[in-house]
């Protein structure tokens, strides 16, 4: 998309194509992530590399800065945690 | 390293820098051998500091880069032509130092992006994979922006943000923490360059 995303709806659409990109995960798979689905500590894929990449990745899609302090392993931790994270961010 | 014919009209590949150089090294080899098979030759060159080259990345300016592509490209014309000139990411900083008949570019970054990202890895406890560029290149790097040469066609992935002449699909995987490939990727990129190639020649 050309410009970042104004709907919650977009943003979450936004955060899939991150993750299937950034972790390189099979679309299908990540489309089938509900809220509880487990991510960082849980996917081998998503590890302390992985997450530098998909921050910076979720910057240039949602149009935001993502400053280090708002960074936490909780907000990682299930995929639902990571969705309200990113919507708060881009929906301010 | 070039792929295809010495006296083919020539390619310039300008690759992301750091560990995005690595992360795209198989895609850049493939779109390369999808130009020589239209016909092209594909060049690309070694900066100094990484790949095979012996320099130390710490002991590297920015200058050497710059002054590594614009060698790059008028060693190019002496085979061939002067070459249009294509860059990725962070490549498209350094890419205006070249001579050629035009740019071609996916999804320029700003140095400063680039920072911020080495600064989180750092943070993960990661080492920007094993590069340790010294203060004066993280610096340089900082301010960098991509300069406007013309005539200049951006390009940029359907998934991604910014403005661009043109969207094609495939993933990031300069984004990815384990190097990959993808040959929907190649594939979009070398047909659009190739495209862009005769446009730029027919000036």
């Amino acid at each position: 998309m050309a410009t970042a995303p104004d709907d919650a709806g977009e943003v979450e659409i936004t955060l899939r194509s991150v993750l299937a990109d950034v972790l390189g995960l099979d679309p299908a798979r990540v489309a089938r992530f509900d809220a509880t689905t487990p991510l960082f500590g849980a996917l081998p894929e998503f590890d302390s590399m992985a997450v530098a990449g998909l921050l910076t990745e979720l910057e240039e899609r949602l149009g935001v800065l993502i400053e280090d302090h708002e960074v936490d392993a909780d907000m990682m931790e299930t995929f639902g945690a990571l969705l309200s994270f990113a919507r708060a961010k881009a929906l301010q | 390293m070039r792929i295809g014919a010495a006296e083919a009209p020539p390619i310039l590949f300008v690759p992301p820098l750091f560990e995005e150089m690595n992360r795209t090294r198989a895609l850049i080899a493939s779109a390369m051998r999808r130009l020589a098979a239209r016909g092209f030759a594909g060049w690309l060159p070694d900066l100094g500091g990484t790949g095979e080259s012996a320099t130390a990345l710490g002991d590297l300016s920015w200058d050497d880069w710059r002054h590594d592509v614009s060698a790059a490209s008028g060693l190019v014309a002496e085979h061939s032509a002067a070459p249009l000139v294509v860059a990725l990411r962070g490549g498209c900083l350094i890419d205006d130092a070249a001579s050629a008949i035009g740019w071609w570019r996916l999804a320029p970054v700003e140095g400063a992006s680039l920072t911020r990202d080495m600064a989180r890895a750092g943070l993960a406890g990661v080492e920007w994979a094993g590069y340790a560029p010294s203060a004066a290149l993280r610096e340089r790097l900082a301010e960098a922006r991509p300069a406007p040469p013309a005539p200049l066609r951006t390009v940029q992935l359907a998934s991604g943000a910014g403005t661009a002449d043109a969207r094609i699909t495939g993933p990031a995987l300069w984004r990815r923490s384990e190097p990959g490939n993808s040959q929907e990727l190649a594939e979009g990129m070398a047909a659009d360059i190739a495209a862009w190639y005769a446009t730029c020649a027919a000036r």
